[in-house]
Protein backbone atom coordinates (compact mmCIF):
# COMPACT_ATOMS: atom_id res chain seq x y z
CA UNK A 1 0.00 0.00 0.00
CA UNK A 2 1.13 3.61 -0.98
CA UNK A 3 2.23 5.03 2.59
CA UNK A 4 0.75 8.35 1.01
CA UNK A 5 -3.12 6.56 1.21
CA UNK A 6 -2.31 5.59 4.93
CA UNK A 7 -0.96 8.62 5.37
CA UNK A 8 -3.77 11.28 4.04
CA UNK A 9 -5.83 8.70 5.36
CA UNK A 10 -4.41 8.95 8.92
CA UNK A 11 -3.79 13.04 8.10
CA UNK A 12 -7.22 13.86 8.14
CA UNK A 13 -9.24 11.57 10.91
CA UNK A 14 -12.75 13.59 10.73
CA UNK A 15 -12.75 13.82 6.59
CA UNK A 16 -11.96 9.93 6.99
CA UNK A 17 -14.49 9.23 9.43
CA UNK A 18 -17.13 11.02 7.78
CA UNK A 19 -15.81 9.44 4.49
CA UNK A 20 -16.45 5.97 5.71
CA UNK A 21 -19.98 6.51 8.28
CA UNK A 22 -21.28 7.57 4.16
CA UNK A 23 -20.69 4.38 2.77
CA UNK A 24 -20.88 2.31 6.04
CA UNK A 25 -24.67 4.00 6.16
CA UNK A 26 -25.40 2.89 2.37
CA UNK A 27 -24.12 -0.22 3.21
CA UNK A 28 -25.97 -0.72 6.36
CA UNK A 29 -29.52 0.76 5.11
CA UNK A 30 -28.96 -2.34 2.26
CA UNK A 31 -28.31 -5.02 4.66
CA UNK A 32 -30.51 -3.75 7.25
CA UNK A 33 -34.00 -2.79 5.56
CA UNK A 34 -33.30 -6.36 3.19
CA UNK A 35 -32.54 -8.66 5.74
CA UNK A 36 -35.54 -7.30 7.56
CA UNK A 37 -37.96 -7.34 4.31
CA UNK A 38 -36.16 -11.25 3.85
CA UNK A 39 -36.25 -12.06 7.67
CA UNK A 40 -39.83 -10.66 8.19
CA UNK A 41 -41.02 -12.86 5.01
CA UNK A 42 -39.18 -15.94 5.30
CA UNK A 43 -40.57 -15.74 9.09
CA UNK A 44 -44.21 -15.58 7.55
CA UNK A 45 -43.78 -18.32 4.81
CA UNK A 46 -42.23 -20.69 7.50
CA UNK A 47 -44.68 -20.76 9.82
CA UNK A 48 -47.60 -20.14 6.53
CA UNK A 49 -46.18 -23.52 5.38
CA UNK A 50 -46.55 -25.19 8.20
CA UNK A 51 -50.47 -25.23 8.12
CA UNK A 52 -51.52 -28.38 6.40
CA UNK A 53 -54.59 -27.45 4.84
CA UNK A 54 -54.81 -27.02 0.81
CA UNK A 55 -57.47 -24.74 0.41
CA UNK A 56 -58.06 -21.37 2.19
CA UNK A 57 -62.28 -20.51 2.27
CA UNK A 58 -63.34 -16.35 2.94
CA UNK A 59 -65.50 -14.08 2.11
CA UNK A 60 -64.38 -11.81 -1.18
CA UNK A 61 -62.00 -9.10 -0.07
CA UNK A 62 -60.71 -10.12 2.54
CA UNK A 63 -57.65 -12.73 3.71
CA UNK A 64 -54.80 -11.44 1.75
CA UNK A 65 -52.61 -13.21 4.16
CA UNK A 66 -50.15 -10.65 5.53
CA UNK A 67 -53.15 -7.62 6.06
CA UNK A 68 -56.73 -9.37 6.97
CA UNK A 69 -58.09 -8.79 10.22
CA UNK A 70 -61.40 -8.93 9.47
CA UNK A 71 -64.19 -11.42 10.82
CA UNK A 72 -66.59 -11.58 8.19
CA UNK A 73 -67.16 -15.00 7.26
CA UNK A 74 -69.63 -17.11 9.32
CA UNK A 75 -68.84 -19.96 11.19
CA UNK A 76 -71.86 -21.64 9.94
CA UNK A 77 -70.02 -22.10 6.31
CA UNK A 78 -68.08 -24.92 8.42
CA UNK A 79 -71.03 -27.84 8.04
CA UNK A 80 -71.74 -26.92 5.04
CA UNK A 81 -68.16 -27.60 3.63
CA UNK A 82 -67.97 -30.35 5.83
CA UNK A 83 -70.72 -32.07 3.69
CA UNK A 84 -68.46 -31.44 0.10
CA UNK A 85 -67.14 -34.71 -1.71
CA UNK A 86 -63.68 -34.67 -1.03
CA UNK A 87 -63.28 -32.58 2.14
CA UNK A 88 -62.30 -33.85 5.28
CA UNK A 89 -62.08 -31.11 7.80
CA UNK A 90 -62.79 -27.37 7.73
CA UNK A 91 -61.56 -25.33 10.56
CA UNK A 92 -62.22 -21.99 11.17
CA UNK A 93 -60.10 -19.24 12.12
CA UNK A 94 -59.91 -15.79 13.86
CA UNK A 95 -57.10 -13.68 13.24
CA UNK A 96 -56.30 -10.12 14.55
CA UNK A 97 -53.60 -8.36 13.98
CA UNK A 98 -52.50 -5.56 16.39
CA UNK A 99 -49.07 -3.06 16.85
CA UNK A 100 -46.68 -4.88 18.66
CA UNK A 101 -45.79 -4.51 22.07
CA UNK A 102 -43.07 -2.43 21.91
CA UNK A 103 -44.24 0.37 19.61
CA UNK A 104 -42.51 -1.16 16.33
CA UNK A 105 -44.14 -3.55 13.76
CA UNK A 106 -47.43 -5.55 14.42
CA UNK A 107 -47.98 -9.11 15.88
CA UNK A 108 -50.95 -11.31 15.16
CA UNK A 109 -53.21 -13.19 17.42
CA UNK A 110 -55.21 -16.14 16.29
CA UNK A 111 -58.84 -17.76 17.52
CA UNK A 112 -59.01 -21.51 17.01
CA UNK A 113 -60.29 -24.58 18.78
CA UNK A 114 -57.24 -25.77 19.25
CA UNK A 115 -57.68 -29.93 19.14
CA UNK A 116 -58.99 -29.91 15.51
CA UNK A 117 -56.78 -27.40 14.34
CA UNK A 118 -53.66 -29.48 15.61
CA UNK A 119 -54.83 -32.39 14.87
CA UNK A 120 -55.11 -30.66 11.31
CA UNK A 121 -51.53 -29.19 11.72
CA UNK A 122 -50.06 -31.90 13.02
CA UNK A 123 -48.91 -29.60 16.14
CA UNK A 124 -48.68 -30.55 19.76
CA UNK A 125 -48.52 -28.49 22.87
CA UNK A 126 -44.71 -29.03 24.50
CA UNK A 127 -45.48 -27.74 27.48
CA UNK A 128 -48.82 -27.24 29.36
CA UNK A 129 -52.05 -27.54 28.11
CA UNK A 130 -54.59 -25.54 25.24
CA UNK A 131 -56.44 -22.73 26.55
CA UNK A 132 -59.29 -23.11 27.74
CA UNK A 133 -60.91 -20.04 29.56
CA UNK A 134 -61.57 -16.58 27.59
CA UNK A 135 -57.97 -15.21 29.35
CA UNK A 136 -56.54 -17.60 28.23
CA UNK A 137 -53.84 -17.86 25.42
CA UNK A 138 -51.20 -20.19 24.09
CA UNK A 139 -47.91 -19.39 22.44
CA UNK A 140 -45.43 -20.74 20.35
CA UNK A 141 -41.50 -21.73 21.00
CA UNK A 142 -40.06 -19.10 19.24
CA UNK A 143 -42.05 -16.28 21.14
CA UNK A 144 -41.68 -17.87 24.69
CA UNK A 145 -37.76 -17.87 24.03
CA UNK A 146 -37.84 -13.94 22.27
CA UNK A 147 -40.11 -12.71 25.03
CA UNK A 148 -38.56 -14.50 27.62
CA UNK A 149 -42.42 -15.81 28.72
CA UNK A 150 -43.14 -19.44 30.43
CA UNK A 151 -46.54 -20.90 31.33
CA UNK A 152 -48.40 -18.45 33.65
CA UNK A 153 -46.76 -15.54 32.10
CA UNK A 154 -49.32 -12.78 31.84
CA UNK A 155 -49.70 -10.70 27.70
CA UNK A 156 -51.06 -7.68 27.09
CA UNK A 157 -53.58 -8.09 24.18
CA UNK A 158 -56.22 -5.67 22.70
CA UNK A 159 -55.52 -2.74 24.25
CA UNK A 160 -53.96 -3.63 27.64
CA UNK A 161 -56.02 -6.77 28.01
CA UNK A 162 -54.49 -9.52 30.19
CA UNK A 163 -54.21 -13.46 29.03
CA UNK A 164 -52.58 -15.62 31.05
CA UNK A 165 -50.15 -18.36 29.00
CA UNK A 166 -50.86 -21.92 29.70
CA UNK A 167 -48.92 -23.45 27.14
CA UNK A 168 -46.36 -23.90 24.53
CA UNK A 169 -46.70 -25.33 21.67
CA UNK A 170 -45.01 -26.23 18.06
CA UNK A 171 -43.83 -26.07 15.61
CA UNK A 172 -44.87 -22.65 14.76
CA UNK A 173 -47.67 -21.96 12.25
CA UNK A 174 -49.63 -18.90 11.80
CA UNK A 175 -49.76 -16.46 14.57
CA UNK A 176 -47.40 -16.66 17.20
CA UNK A 177 -49.91 -16.55 19.93
CA UNK A 178 -53.32 -18.50 20.11
CA UNK A 179 -56.46 -18.23 21.90
CA UNK A 180 -59.61 -20.35 21.59
CA UNK A 181 -62.02 -19.07 18.71
CA UNK A 182 -65.23 -18.20 21.44
CA UNK A 183 -62.51 -15.95 23.52
CA UNK A 184 -61.03 -14.58 20.11
CA UNK A 185 -65.02 -14.24 19.20
CA UNK A 186 -65.58 -12.52 22.51
CA UNK A 187 -62.90 -10.19 22.86
CA UNK A 188 -63.63 -8.94 19.29
CA UNK A 189 -67.52 -9.11 19.68
CA UNK A 190 -68.03 -11.20 16.62
CA UNK A 191 -70.20 -14.31 17.60
CA UNK A 192 -70.78 -17.07 15.02
CA UNK A 193 -67.43 -15.24 12.63
CA UNK A 194 -64.32 -15.89 11.89
CA UNK A 195 -61.39 -14.41 9.11
CA UNK A 196 -61.05 -17.52 7.37
CA UNK A 197 -61.88 -21.71 7.01
CA UNK A 198 -59.05 -23.75 6.68
CA UNK A 199 -60.01 -26.76 4.64
CA UNK A 200 -58.18 -30.36 4.17
CA UNK A 201 -58.55 -32.11 1.57
CA UNK A 202 -58.97 -36.17 1.36
CA UNK A 203 -56.15 -38.16 0.81
CA UNK A 204 -56.19 -38.68 -2.77
CA UNK A 205 -59.01 -36.28 -3.67
CA UNK A 206 -57.97 -33.76 -6.16
CA UNK A 207 -57.74 -30.21 -4.75
CA UNK A 208 -58.80 -28.22 -8.10
CA UNK A 209 -62.07 -30.61 -8.50
CA UNK A 210 -62.73 -29.93 -4.56
CA UNK A 211 -62.11 -25.76 -5.00
CA UNK A 212 -64.37 -26.03 -7.67
CA UNK A 213 -67.42 -28.28 -5.47
CA UNK A 214 -66.90 -25.44 -3.00
CA UNK A 215 -67.47 -22.85 -5.77
CA UNK A 216 -70.10 -24.77 -7.09
CA UNK A 217 -72.02 -25.38 -3.88
CA UNK A 218 -71.35 -22.30 -2.06
CA UNK A 219 -71.00 -19.48 -4.95
CA UNK A 220 -69.34 -15.54 -4.13
CA UNK A 221 -67.10 -16.45 -1.57
CA UNK A 222 -63.14 -16.27 -2.67
CA UNK A 223 -61.78 -19.77 -2.76
CA UNK A 224 -57.85 -19.67 -2.66
CA UNK A 225 -55.00 -23.05 -2.60
CA UNK A 226 -52.57 -22.24 0.77
CA UNK A 227 -49.81 -23.56 -1.90
CA UNK A 228 -50.61 -20.41 -3.90
CA UNK A 229 -51.13 -17.74 -0.56
CA UNK A 230 -47.58 -19.47 1.35
CA UNK A 231 -45.33 -19.63 -1.80
CA UNK A 232 -44.36 -16.23 -1.50
CA UNK A 233 -45.15 -14.00 0.64
CA UNK A 234 -42.62 -11.51 -0.73
CA UNK A 235 -44.45 -11.29 -4.00
CA UNK A 236 -47.89 -10.70 -2.64
CA UNK A 237 -46.31 -7.43 -0.82
CA UNK A 238 -47.27 -5.10 -3.09
CA UNK A 239 -43.65 -3.28 -4.86
CA UNK A 240 -41.39 -4.56 -2.06
CA UNK A 241 -39.22 -5.42 -4.63
CA UNK A 242 -39.38 -2.71 -6.23
CA UNK A 243 -38.55 -0.68 -2.56
CA UNK A 244 -35.96 -2.94 -2.06
CA UNK A 245 -34.16 -1.96 -5.38
CA UNK A 246 -34.64 1.59 -5.01
CA UNK A 247 -33.64 1.59 -1.77
CA UNK A 248 -29.87 0.35 -3.08
CA UNK A 249 -30.27 2.55 -5.84
CA UNK A 250 -30.75 5.32 -3.19
CA UNK A 251 -27.53 3.46 -1.14
CA UNK A 252 -25.31 3.88 -4.62
CA UNK A 253 -26.00 6.75 -4.80
CA UNK A 254 -25.48 8.48 -1.25
CA UNK A 255 -21.89 6.42 -0.94
CA UNK A 256 -20.77 7.81 -4.57
CA UNK A 257 -22.20 11.43 -3.21
CA UNK A 258 -20.13 10.89 -0.22
CA UNK A 259 -16.97 9.49 -1.36
CA UNK A 260 -16.81 12.60 -4.52
CA UNK A 261 -17.71 15.29 -1.95
CA UNK A 262 -14.28 13.99 0.43
CA UNK A 263 -12.36 13.27 -2.35
CA UNK A 264 -13.43 16.59 -4.48
CA UNK A 265 -12.67 18.45 -0.91
CA UNK A 266 -9.81 16.68 -0.38
CA UNK A 267 -8.18 17.91 -3.99
CA UNK A 268 -8.68 20.94 -3.52
CA UNK A 269 -6.65 21.04 0.38
CA UNK A 270 -4.39 19.34 -1.59
CA UNK A 271 -3.71 20.90 -4.63
CA UNK A 272 -0.63 22.11 -4.07
CA UNK A 273 0.32 18.66 -2.92
CA UNK A 274 -0.41 17.30 -6.50
CA UNK A 275 1.54 19.76 -8.33
CA UNK A 276 4.41 18.75 -6.06
CA UNK A 277 3.85 15.15 -7.48
CA UNK A 278 3.54 16.71 -11.29
CA UNK A 279 7.19 18.21 -10.65
CA UNK A 280 8.11 14.87 -9.16
CA UNK A 281 7.20 13.24 -12.26
CA UNK A 282 4.08 11.59 -11.42
CA UNK A 283 1.96 10.19 -14.32
CA UNK A 284 -2.06 11.49 -14.36
CA UNK A 285 -1.70 7.22 -13.90
CA UNK A 286 0.25 7.54 -10.95
CA UNK A 287 -2.10 10.17 -9.29
CA UNK A 288 -5.64 8.75 -10.12
CA UNK A 289 -4.31 6.06 -8.47
CA UNK A 290 -3.51 7.48 -5.48
CA UNK A 291 -6.66 9.11 -4.97
CA UNK A 292 -8.60 5.87 -5.83
CA UNK A 293 -6.31 3.86 -3.78
CA UNK A 294 -7.78 6.19 -0.81
CA UNK A 295 -11.38 5.83 -2.11
CA UNK A 296 -10.90 2.02 -1.87
CA UNK A 297 -9.20 2.22 1.28
CA UNK A 298 -12.59 3.71 2.86
CA UNK A 299 -14.57 2.23 1.16
CA UNK A 300 -13.56 -1.28 2.36
CA UNK A 301 -13.78 0.09 6.30
CA UNK A 302 -17.05 1.85 4.81
CA UNK A 303 -17.97 -1.90 3.93
CA UNK A 304 -16.99 -3.49 7.13
CA UNK A 305 -18.15 -0.74 9.37
CA UNK A 306 -21.35 -1.13 7.40
CA UNK A 307 -22.21 -4.86 7.70
CA UNK A 308 -20.83 -4.41 11.71
CA UNK A 309 -23.79 -1.92 12.03
CA UNK A 310 -25.65 -4.13 10.07
CA UNK A 311 -25.22 -7.26 11.87
CA UNK A 312 -24.85 -5.42 15.34
CA UNK A 313 -27.99 -3.28 14.95
CA UNK A 314 -30.31 -6.03 13.60
CA UNK A 315 -29.37 -8.33 16.38
CA UNK A 316 -30.35 -5.44 18.89
CA UNK A 317 -33.85 -4.89 16.67
CA UNK A 318 -34.50 -8.18 17.13
CA UNK A 319 -33.56 -7.93 20.95
CA UNK A 320 -35.54 -5.48 21.98
CA UNK A 321 -38.61 -5.78 19.25
CA UNK A 322 -38.83 -9.52 18.21
CA UNK A 323 -38.45 -8.34 14.29
CA UNK A 324 -36.95 -10.86 12.16
CA UNK A 325 -33.68 -10.56 10.15
CA UNK A 326 -32.03 -13.06 7.09
CA UNK A 327 -28.86 -11.67 5.68
CA UNK A 328 -28.55 -13.26 2.05
CA UNK A 329 -25.40 -13.60 0.31
CA UNK A 330 -26.78 -11.98 -2.21
CA UNK A 331 -27.88 -8.90 -0.74
CA UNK A 332 -24.59 -8.91 0.93
CA UNK A 333 -22.71 -8.79 -2.31
CA UNK A 334 -24.40 -6.44 -3.89
CA UNK A 335 -24.03 -4.01 -1.14
CA UNK A 336 -20.40 -4.90 -0.80
CA UNK A 337 -20.39 -4.07 -4.60
CA UNK A 338 -21.87 -1.25 -4.07
CA UNK A 339 -20.46 0.72 -1.68
CA UNK A 340 -16.88 0.05 -3.28
CA UNK A 341 -17.78 0.55 -6.50
CA UNK A 342 -19.71 3.92 -5.55
CA UNK A 343 -16.29 4.92 -3.88
CA UNK A 344 -14.23 4.19 -6.76
CA UNK A 345 -17.16 5.72 -8.99
CA UNK A 346 -17.02 8.52 -6.60
CA UNK A 347 -13.53 9.42 -6.64
CA UNK A 348 -12.93 9.54 -10.43
CA UNK A 349 -14.34 12.87 -11.54
CA UNK A 350 -12.32 14.14 -8.25
CA UNK A 351 -8.68 12.09 -9.39
CA UNK A 352 -9.35 12.81 -12.96
CA UNK A 353 -9.51 16.75 -11.84
CA UNK A 354 -6.51 16.67 -10.10
CA UNK A 355 -4.44 14.45 -12.66
CA UNK A 356 -5.71 17.52 -15.26
CA UNK A 357 -4.43 20.10 -13.37
CA UNK A 358 -1.86 22.97 -14.43
CA UNK A 359 1.40 21.81 -12.38
CA UNK A 360 2.66 25.76 -12.33
CA UNK A 361 -0.64 26.63 -10.59
CA UNK A 362 -1.25 23.86 -8.47
CA UNK A 363 2.37 24.36 -7.23
CA UNK A 364 1.32 28.59 -6.29
CA UNK A 365 -2.09 27.13 -4.95
CA UNK A 366 -2.10 28.69 -1.21
CA UNK B 1 32.20 17.49 -21.37
CA UNK B 2 28.41 16.90 -22.04
CA UNK B 3 26.12 19.17 -22.69
CA UNK B 4 23.17 17.94 -20.04
CA UNK B 5 20.94 21.12 -21.44
CA UNK B 6 20.64 23.10 -24.35
CA UNK B 7 17.85 25.94 -24.43
CA UNK B 8 17.25 27.34 -27.98
CA UNK B 9 15.88 30.75 -28.68
CA UNK B 10 12.75 30.11 -25.97
CA UNK B 11 10.22 32.15 -25.86
CA UNK B 12 6.91 32.16 -23.72
CA UNK B 13 4.09 34.49 -23.69
CA UNK B 14 1.45 34.35 -21.50
CA UNK B 15 -2.51 35.63 -22.47
CA UNK B 16 -3.66 37.38 -19.82
CA UNK B 17 -7.45 38.49 -20.69
CA UNK B 18 -7.22 39.93 -24.29
CA UNK B 19 -3.68 40.79 -23.92
CA UNK B 20 -0.19 39.09 -24.70
CA UNK B 21 2.43 39.42 -21.84
CA UNK B 22 5.78 38.11 -22.98
CA UNK B 23 7.70 36.55 -20.18
CA UNK B 24 10.83 35.22 -22.23
CA UNK B 25 12.05 36.94 -25.19
CA UNK B 26 14.33 34.47 -26.85
CA UNK B 27 16.57 32.72 -23.91
CA UNK B 28 19.45 30.47 -25.33
CA UNK B 29 21.35 28.71 -22.91
CA UNK B 30 23.50 25.53 -22.85
CA UNK B 31 24.43 23.95 -19.38
CA UNK B 32 27.43 21.73 -19.59
CA UNK B 33 26.79 18.10 -17.22
CA UNK B 34 28.91 19.08 -13.58
CA UNK B 35 27.37 22.89 -14.14
CA UNK B 36 26.45 24.54 -11.01
CA UNK B 37 24.45 27.51 -12.87
CA UNK B 38 22.79 30.83 -10.95
CA UNK B 39 20.06 32.31 -13.07
CA UNK B 40 19.90 35.90 -11.12
CA UNK B 41 17.44 39.36 -11.97
CA UNK B 42 14.60 41.01 -10.35
CA UNK B 43 11.25 39.66 -9.81
CA UNK B 44 9.34 39.38 -13.10
CA UNK B 45 12.46 39.17 -15.30
CA UNK B 46 11.32 35.50 -16.10
CA UNK B 47 13.59 33.44 -14.10
CA UNK B 48 10.86 31.09 -12.65
CA UNK B 49 9.06 30.46 -16.24
CA UNK B 50 12.64 29.92 -17.68
CA UNK B 51 12.72 27.41 -15.00
CA UNK B 52 9.67 25.80 -15.18
CA UNK B 53 10.80 25.18 -18.97
CA UNK B 54 13.05 23.91 -18.79
CA UNK B 55 11.86 21.32 -16.11
CA UNK B 56 9.13 20.30 -18.53
CA UNK B 57 6.16 22.21 -16.25
CA UNK B 58 5.62 24.58 -18.98
CA UNK B 59 5.87 24.70 -22.81
CA UNK B 60 7.64 27.70 -24.74
CA UNK B 61 5.79 29.50 -27.02
CA UNK B 62 8.44 29.01 -29.80
CA UNK B 63 12.27 27.26 -28.94
CA UNK B 64 13.59 24.05 -28.18
CA UNK B 65 14.82 21.95 -24.90
CA UNK B 66 17.09 19.93 -25.08
CA UNK B 67 17.50 17.68 -21.95
CA UNK B 68 20.32 14.95 -21.83
CA UNK B 69 19.68 14.08 -25.27
CA UNK B 70 15.74 14.18 -25.23
CA UNK B 71 13.72 17.07 -26.57
CA UNK B 72 11.35 18.36 -23.85
CA UNK B 73 9.66 20.62 -26.43
CA UNK B 74 8.63 18.24 -28.95
CA UNK B 75 7.21 15.28 -26.35
CA UNK B 76 3.60 15.25 -25.62
CA UNK B 77 2.64 16.23 -22.05
CA UNK B 78 3.11 12.36 -20.98
CA UNK B 79 6.57 12.16 -22.30
CA UNK B 80 7.33 15.11 -20.79
CA UNK B 81 6.29 14.28 -17.43
CA UNK B 82 8.53 10.70 -17.83
CA UNK B 83 11.51 12.81 -18.60
CA UNK B 84 11.14 15.12 -15.55
CA UNK B 85 10.38 11.53 -13.71
CA UNK B 86 13.79 10.37 -14.82
CA UNK B 87 15.97 13.04 -15.46
CA UNK B 88 15.01 15.86 -13.37
CA UNK B 89 15.20 17.11 -9.71
CA UNK B 90 13.34 20.06 -8.41
CA UNK B 91 13.65 21.98 -5.29
CA UNK B 92 11.34 24.86 -4.20
CA UNK B 93 11.90 28.26 -2.07
CA UNK B 94 8.70 26.46 -0.02
CA UNK B 95 10.35 23.32 0.34
CA UNK B 96 7.31 21.90 -0.50
CA UNK B 97 7.62 18.41 1.16
CA UNK B 98 4.31 16.20 1.94
CA UNK B 99 3.84 17.17 5.79
CA UNK B 100 2.08 13.58 6.19
CA UNK B 101 4.89 11.75 5.23
CA UNK B 102 8.22 11.24 7.46
CA UNK B 103 11.49 12.40 5.85
CA UNK B 104 12.48 9.13 4.65
CA UNK B 105 9.02 8.51 3.55
CA UNK B 106 9.63 11.80 1.59
CA UNK B 107 12.32 10.26 0.13
CA UNK B 108 10.72 7.17 -0.43
CA UNK B 109 7.58 8.73 -2.16
CA UNK B 110 10.41 9.64 -4.77
CA UNK B 111 11.63 6.35 -5.70
CA UNK B 112 8.37 5.09 -5.84
CA UNK B 113 7.37 7.23 -8.89
CA UNK B 114 10.50 6.85 -9.98
CA UNK B 115 10.52 3.49 -9.95
CA UNK B 116 7.60 1.80 -9.58
CA UNK B 117 5.98 0.70 -6.57
CA UNK B 118 8.51 -1.53 -6.02
CA UNK B 119 11.14 0.30 -6.04
CA UNK B 120 12.63 0.18 -2.76
CA UNK B 121 16.53 1.57 -1.74
CA UNK B 122 16.85 1.84 1.81
CA UNK B 123 20.48 2.19 1.35
CA UNK B 124 20.43 4.95 -0.88
CA UNK B 125 18.14 6.96 1.13
CA UNK B 126 20.02 6.46 3.81
CA UNK B 127 23.31 7.06 1.88
CA UNK B 128 21.81 10.40 0.71
CA UNK B 129 20.46 11.51 4.60
CA UNK B 130 23.82 10.70 5.46
CA UNK B 131 25.30 12.90 3.08
CA UNK B 132 22.52 16.09 4.04
CA UNK B 133 23.74 14.97 7.64
CA UNK B 134 19.85 14.09 7.79
CA UNK B 135 20.11 10.29 9.56
CA UNK B 136 18.61 11.35 12.87
CA UNK B 137 15.99 12.90 11.05
CA UNK B 138 14.70 10.29 8.79
CA UNK B 139 11.73 9.43 11.09
CA UNK B 140 10.71 13.13 11.53
CA UNK B 141 7.81 14.79 9.71
CA UNK B 142 8.34 17.88 8.17
CA UNK B 143 6.75 20.06 10.88
CA UNK B 144 8.96 18.40 13.36
CA UNK B 145 11.83 20.08 11.31
CA UNK B 146 13.61 23.35 11.03
CA UNK B 147 13.23 25.35 8.00
CA UNK B 148 17.15 24.30 7.48
CA UNK B 149 16.48 20.58 7.99
CA UNK B 150 13.19 20.51 6.01
CA UNK B 151 15.12 22.06 2.42
CA UNK B 152 17.95 19.63 3.28
CA UNK B 153 15.14 16.77 3.16
CA UNK B 154 13.66 17.79 -0.09
CA UNK B 155 17.21 18.29 -1.54
CA UNK B 156 17.70 14.73 -0.45
CA UNK B 157 13.98 13.90 -1.98
CA UNK B 158 15.29 15.78 -5.28
CA UNK B 159 18.98 13.72 -5.53
CA UNK B 160 18.08 10.35 -4.06
CA UNK B 161 16.83 9.04 -7.66
CA UNK B 162 19.82 10.97 -8.89
CA UNK B 163 18.06 13.11 -11.55
CA UNK B 164 20.76 14.45 -14.39
CA UNK B 165 19.79 17.83 -13.52
CA UNK B 166 18.27 19.71 -10.47
CA UNK B 167 16.34 22.85 -10.65
CA UNK B 168 16.59 25.06 -7.56
CA UNK B 169 14.02 27.47 -7.06
CA UNK B 170 14.77 30.28 -4.75
CA UNK B 171 15.93 27.66 -2.71
CA UNK B 172 17.09 29.79 0.74
CA UNK B 173 14.61 32.34 0.12
CA UNK B 174 12.67 30.95 3.12
CA UNK B 175 15.80 30.14 5.33
CA UNK B 176 17.97 32.64 7.65
CA UNK B 177 21.68 33.15 7.02
CA UNK B 178 22.85 30.18 8.94
CA UNK B 179 20.66 27.66 7.44
CA UNK B 180 21.14 29.39 3.74
CA UNK B 181 24.21 28.48 3.86
CA UNK B 182 24.45 25.03 5.13
CA UNK B 183 22.03 24.70 2.44
CA UNK B 184 23.99 25.97 0.04
CA UNK B 185 27.10 24.09 0.91
CA UNK B 186 24.78 21.10 0.88
CA UNK B 187 24.61 21.78 -3.22
CA UNK B 188 28.46 22.54 -3.20
CA UNK B 189 29.13 18.95 -1.57
CA UNK B 190 26.68 17.42 -4.29
CA UNK B 191 28.21 19.62 -7.16
CA UNK B 192 31.78 19.22 -6.13
CA UNK B 193 31.57 15.33 -5.10
CA UNK B 194 29.16 13.78 -7.42
CA UNK B 195 29.81 16.14 -10.13
CA UNK B 196 25.35 16.65 -9.98
CA UNK B 197 24.29 19.53 -12.42
CA UNK B 198 22.32 22.25 -10.68
CA UNK B 199 20.90 25.36 -11.72
CA UNK B 200 19.48 27.42 -9.29
CA UNK B 201 17.42 30.90 -9.69
CA UNK B 202 18.31 33.32 -6.72
CA UNK B 203 17.98 36.74 -5.52
CA UNK B 204 21.03 36.34 -3.40
CA UNK B 205 24.74 37.58 -4.38
CA UNK B 206 26.04 35.29 -1.75
CA UNK B 207 24.00 32.29 -3.34
CA UNK B 208 25.00 32.87 -6.20
CA UNK B 209 28.80 33.57 -5.63
CA UNK B 210 28.95 29.92 -4.54
CA UNK B 211 28.16 29.06 -8.10
CA UNK B 212 30.66 28.19 -11.23
CA UNK B 213 28.32 30.13 -13.41
CA UNK B 214 26.01 33.37 -13.04
CA UNK B 215 23.46 34.26 -15.45
CA UNK B 216 21.65 37.44 -14.99
CA UNK B 217 18.26 38.18 -16.80
CA UNK B 218 16.22 41.13 -17.13
CA UNK B 219 13.13 41.92 -18.86
CA UNK B 220 12.74 38.10 -20.18
CA UNK B 221 16.21 37.99 -21.54
CA UNK B 222 19.72 36.82 -20.38
CA UNK B 223 21.58 40.54 -20.23
CA UNK B 224 24.88 39.49 -18.70
CA UNK B 225 26.09 36.17 -18.63
CA UNK B 226 29.05 36.60 -16.20
CA UNK B 227 30.91 33.46 -17.44
CA UNK B 228 32.48 30.85 -15.22
CA UNK B 229 33.15 32.23 -11.54
CA UNK B 230 36.80 30.26 -10.62
CA UNK B 231 35.88 28.04 -7.35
Amino acid sequence: MDNLVTANIRQRPIRSVVSIAGVALGVALVMVFTGLARGMSNDLQRRSSNVRAEILFTRPGSADNLTSSTANLSTKYVEELQKIEGVESAIPVIRYIYQGGRGFGFEQVEGVDWAPFASMNQMRMTEGRPPEAMDEVIIDETKAQNGSLKVGSILSIFGGKQYRVTGIYAPESGARVKMSLAAMQYALEAPGKCTWILIKCKDGADQVAVAKHINETLPGNKIQFTRDVFTSIEKQIPFLGLFLRVLVGLAAVVSALVIMLAMYTTITERTREIGILKAMGASRAYIIGVIEKEAIVISVLGLVVGFTVALVGGALIHRIYGLMFEYGWGWAIAAAAIGLFGGVLGALYPAIRAANLDAVSALSYE
Amino acid sequence: MRTILKAENLEKVYRVGRVDVPALRGVSLDVQEGEFLAIMGPSGCGKSTMLHLLGGLLTPTTGRIMIDGEDLTAATDARRTDIRRRKIGFVFQRFNLFPTLTAEGNLRLAERIHGGNGADDPERRREVLRLLRLEDKMHHKPLELSGGEQQRVALARAVVTRPALILADEPTGNLDSENSAIVLNMFQELNLRFNQTVIMITHNPEAAAMCRRIIQMRDGQIVQPLGNVQM
